[in-house]
């Protein structure tokens, strides 16, 4: 029944694999060059995340093992412990940058916001496959969803982590797009939104949040203060050019302008460094994911196995977006990483995993 | 299978065809994040070149002006004075080599140590202003200011300076600073400073550092391509760090260390308040001027000070453990009171000497004391009272006097490195050198001599707790920590570390006895005599050997080698009644306790009875 089957490993998904590994790739050369001057040998920082895409592609590959329908039984216990978790990052968390994010766990330090994503993705996969696919959504069937998505992310912006809370909102939302929803229905979610983004600015946004908002709407409005960083990445970006200035050689990168620029801000250093010809390549490769990604939901046998893809997909998808758009200036300031770019062991290993789960989808699509 | 699968429905096609739309959306988002990447870096490039070349941006970082060290009276200890460097940005400047000569003639700094300053940047340090000479005066300043607009590259800024206004003075309490190690970068605790931050390395510096460093702060200067500032982009103000406020009093500290140079003396002074922990002075010779780590150590100096034969960084007061001499009677004393194996009649005789099995033990007065009692034996520091006395106790029973007093433990100082000194026992003796303890060896202790090691602090503490009635404070240095605007952040009382398990009659005797030393006739500590005010003073002397008693015999220290003499203590309170102030005094080497360590003792005493009648006229 389970296990590795022979015709597991002629499925083997290798596209995905594929482009996952050489955004990776790309990844870790622009750490290197994103990171603080070392005297010999690769930075810390470049070290540690080969350390830790390392331990993905295994943890990748172990991912691949059960066969996916296995997790439905679990999403509600996945969903609980990432709950605890949460509680408990808030109790006695690791505080880094005025940031609550990280259990301490002696040598490696864990995000479980990062599980958050996963185990909501995983839920919300669950309850609308045992749905169906036909019966239409309406208002009163989100009232239990509504709760699920608002437990972690209270637990979440309280971190505060804004960045990570919008995703997993986003995220989970976008599951709507793959179910019927009744007009009426959706018009009133929309006015709830509207409404619980007027709750959150005013009680629980901090003021440099605030500030953000504010000059993304008006960049002039404080051209040296909140939008320097704006303005500083287009600058970075821009100046890079159509083939850009080489590796490591962006005076802009070179220079601590930006304080993320290991972590958010990673994609300027590669519209620098790389210019337009590399950020397409990136970019491209980026697509690549996400239409395999919607191809394997659309060949999946099962809806819980399309449903996990699409929530997957939606995952690498807002965050590309958001981060991105952020760098570029179409969008406000807002902490959210770019998947496999940015520097951060929680965060790559996530995408590790999740990319096996699509992969586990994409190679059992057979196995009926 | 089918449990697995109890959701697996076929599916309508609503996924399906939502999913060709999902795809749709997906495409398009990505031309539109592909469209705008294209007009920045392909249509705008050419500008944002230009940005980001000629308008490349500058970062500095803004150390903030290091907090104060202030002593009880609001004197300044320690401060930070402004002073003036020149850094040049390697990207910024076309001809290095050529730049670096001018500097040197301008400032008058050498060439070489202006090249090594400078250093080798490579990679990211080449976008980063390297300072090539520092700690510059208004003069030097002004001429290269003056040229400024020919040097590329070139700029200049304030800086603090850790300024120690009385150089050597409580050096080793005060502490050093210096630029933080590559090695210490990389622990989690450090993870605000950057490579050559300034860091407290030693003392108060190194203890309160996170309050005395404040936050820096740093500017973003938008800079064209010949490093000409066009424009403050963003600043974020230094934090000045937080002002340190300590229970020692400057005049005593002043008065202890001139009375130790006077003869240049290697040893330590302690002075605490009985009646509060409180350390009022805490002197260690020889020192070293911390003025001259201040903008970075000289490795020629260092290596002296580390090397130098006489530990010039060590803290005497805290870290040198020495045998107790006769100051230790006190705890023979009140053993033998306590036991009640003597009481304040009890008389012994003192022929000049005791005999045990074979070995003579001899008095340090020759002729002997005739028929002594426990006031008078304690007032003449005879010996031979206390080798009896000691003798019938057992060393571990005098073991516990000693440990009640706070002996052979550390203080509870908050500075680090305060050794914990020693007292043995018998089954001490066992676990170190497997062989029994042997009789003569109490006899030996019971006077001071032998095993027993205390630092100079943990005489003061428990000469303190002898003074005050029965309690033993922590001792302490740190009153107050403030915010730059007198804002109190934290403050510290007194701690009590334990009540003497001693009745108030004993503790009275031996304090009577204390008080003889110095007023009664044929007294040791008669130096004390004679106080502002008409004070009158208790006290003990000490000396301790530094040649093993292994023959018995007490040899005349002065037919010895400096580095075979005793070591000279002397442990002194007054009032003697309700006492304010406790004095300990150790002089390595320095002979007898009475002689060598009593005037320098006397002039901390003298000091601080003169501030409190107010015929102290110093700053």
């Amino acid at each position: 029944m389970q296990g590795i089957d022979r015709r597991l490993i002629q499925n083997f998904e290798w596209p995905l694999f594929t482009m996952a590994v050489l955004v990776a790739g790309i990844g870790i050369v622009n750490l290197v060059s994103a990171s603080p001057e070392q005297t010999t040998g690769l930075p810390d920082t470049a070290w540690r995340q080969l350390v830790w895409l390392g331990i993905g592609i295994v943890l990748l590959f172990a991912t691949l093992v059960p066969d996916y329908r296995t997790l439905e039984r679990f999403a509600l216990p996945f969903y609980a412990a990432v709950v605890v978790l949460l509680v408990a990052v808030l109790l006695g968390g690791r505080i880094v940058n005025g940031s609550q994010r990280w259990l301490d766990l002696g040598p490696l330090n864990l995000q479980p916001s990062e599980l958050a994503k996963l185990a909501m993705i995983v839920l919300f996969a669950r309850l609308l496959a045992r749905r169906g696919a036909s019966a239409p959504v309406g208002l009163r069937d989100l009232i239990v969803p509504g709760i699920l998505i608002a437990i972690p992310a209270a637990l979440i912006v309280k971190q505060p982590d804004l960045g990570t809370t919008l995703i997993l909102c986003v995220v989970s939302g976008s599951f709507l797009a793959v179910t019927r929803v009744r007009v009426f229905s959706f018009l009133l979610l929309a006015a709830i939104a509207v409404g619980a983004a007027a709750v959150a600015w005013l009680f629980f946004l901090h003021d440099y949040q605030k500030e953000r908002v504010f000059t993304f709407l008006n960049p002039e409005r404080d051209p040296l203060g909140a939008a320097y960083h704006a303005i500083q990445s287009q600058i970075a970006v821009g100046s890079g050019g159509l083939f850009g200035k080489g590796f490591g050689q962006g005076s802009q990168s070179q220079l601590d302008f930006l304080p993320e620029q290991q972590t958010d801000f990673v994609f300027s250093v590669l519209g620098e460094e790389w210019g337009f010809v590399g950020v397409a390549v990136v970019l491209a490769l980026y697509l690549g994911i996400l239409i395999r990604g919607l191809m394997i939901a659309h060949s999946s046998k099962d809806l819980f196995g399309s449903y996990l893809a699409v929530g997957i997909v939606a995952l690498f998808f807002w965050a590309g977006v958001i981060n991105i758009g952020m760098v570029i200036g179409v969008l406000p300031v807002v902490g959210v990483p770019l998947p496999m770019l940015s520097y951060g062991g929680s965060a790559l290993l996530t995408c590790m995993i999740a990319l096996g789960l699509l992969m586990n989808v994409s190679m059992r699509r057979y196995v009926f | 299978m089918n449990r697995l699968t109890s959701s697996a429905q076929p599916s309508d096609g609503t996924v399906e065809r939502r999913l060709t739309g999902i795809a749709l959306l997906v495409v398009s988002v990505w031309m539109l994040l592909l469209t705008r990447l294209f007009y920045l870096q392909v249509v705008q490039g050419d500008v944002y070149k230009v940005s980001a070349e000629r308008n490349s941006v500058r970062s500095q970082r803004v150390q903030a002006p290091r907090g104060a060290v202030l002593d009880r009276h609001g004197e300044s200890l320690v401060d930070s004075r402004p002073a003036f460097e020149v850094l040049v940005v390697p990207h910024e400047t076309e001809d290095v080599p050529a730049t670096l000569t001018r500097i040197s003639g301008l400032t008058g700094r050498d060439l070489a140590a202006v090249q090594k300053s400078y250093g080798v940047p490579r990679g990211r340090a080449r976008f980063q202003p390297q300072r090539v000479a520092h700690d510059l005066d208004r003069d030097a300043l002004a001429s290269v200011e003056a040229r400024l607009w020919a040097l590329g590259g070139v700029l200049t800024q304030v800086t603090p300076v850790r300024g120690y206004r009385y150089g050597a003075s409580a050096a080793h309490l005060l502490g050093w600073l210096g630029e933080v190690g590559p090695e210490q970068l990389r622990e989690k605790e450090f993870q605000s400073y950057r490579l050559g931050d300034i860091i407290g390395r030693g003392g108060i510096e190194r203890l309160l550092d996170s309050d005395l460093r404040g936050r820096p702060g740093g500017r973003n200067l938008l800079v064209d391509a010949h490093g000409k500032e066009l424009d403050l982009l963003s600043l974020v103000e230094p934090q000045p760090g937080r002002n340190v406020v300590l229970t020692l009093d400057h005049a005593l500290q002043e008065a202890a260390e001139a009375a130790l140079d006077r003869e240049q003396k290697t040893g330590a002074v302690v002075a605490l308040d009985p009646r509060t922990g409180e350390v009022l002075a805490l002197a260690s010779r020889p020192a070293f001027d911390p003025n001259g780590f201040a903008t970075g150590i000289d490795p020629e100096i260092w290596r002296g000070l580390t090397n130098d034969p006489l530990k010039p960084l060590m803290n005497r007061a805290l870290q040198g453990q020495y045998p107790p001499g006769s100051t230790y009677k006190v705890v023979t004393a009140i053993a033998g009171l306590e036991e009640k194996l003597v009481d304040a009649h009890t008389e012994v005789h003192c022929g000049g000497s005791f005999r045990l099995g074979r070995r003579t033990y001899r008095c340090w007065k020759k002729e002997g004391h005739g028929t002594v009692d426990l006031h008078t034996a304690l007032v003449q520091s005879c010996d031979v009272y206390f080798y009896k006395l000691g003798l019938e106790l057992g060393v571990n029973r005098l073991a516990y006097y000693a440990r009640s007093l706070g002996l052979g433990a550390r203080t509870g100082i908050e500075l680090g490195g305060e050794m914990a000194g020693l007292v043995p026992t018998k089954e001490w003796r066992q676990l170190r050198d497997g062989t029994p303890w042997v009789e003569g060896d109490t006899v030996s202790v019971a006077i001071g001599q032998g095993a027993n090691l205390w630092t100079p602090l943990q005489l003061a503490a428990a000469y303190s707790a002898i003074a005050n009635g029965g309690t033993r404070y922590k001792t302490h240095l740190l009153k107050r920590i403030e915010e730059p605007d007198g804002t109190v952040v934290r403050s510290f009382e007194p701690e009590i570390a334990g009540e003497v398990p001693v009745s108030a009659g004993t503790l009275a005797l031996v304090r009577a006895g204390l008080a003889g030393v110095v007023n009664e006739p044929h007294g040791t500590g008669a130096l004390m005599r004679n106080l502002p005010g008409g004070v009158l003073a208790a006290g003990k002397t000490g000396t301790a050997q530094v040649v093993g008693m292994a023959s018995g015999e007490r040899v005349d220290t002065k037919d010895l080698a400096r580095q075979h003499r005793d070591h000279a203590w002397f442990v002194t309170y007054a009032p003697a009644e309700n006492p304010r102030i406790v004095v300990a005094v150790l002089v390595e080497h320095g002979g007898h306790g009475g002689s060598a360590a009593a005037p320098v003792a006397r002039d901390v005493v003298v000091r601080f009875l003169e501030r409190e009648l107010g015929t102290y006229a110093g700053n």
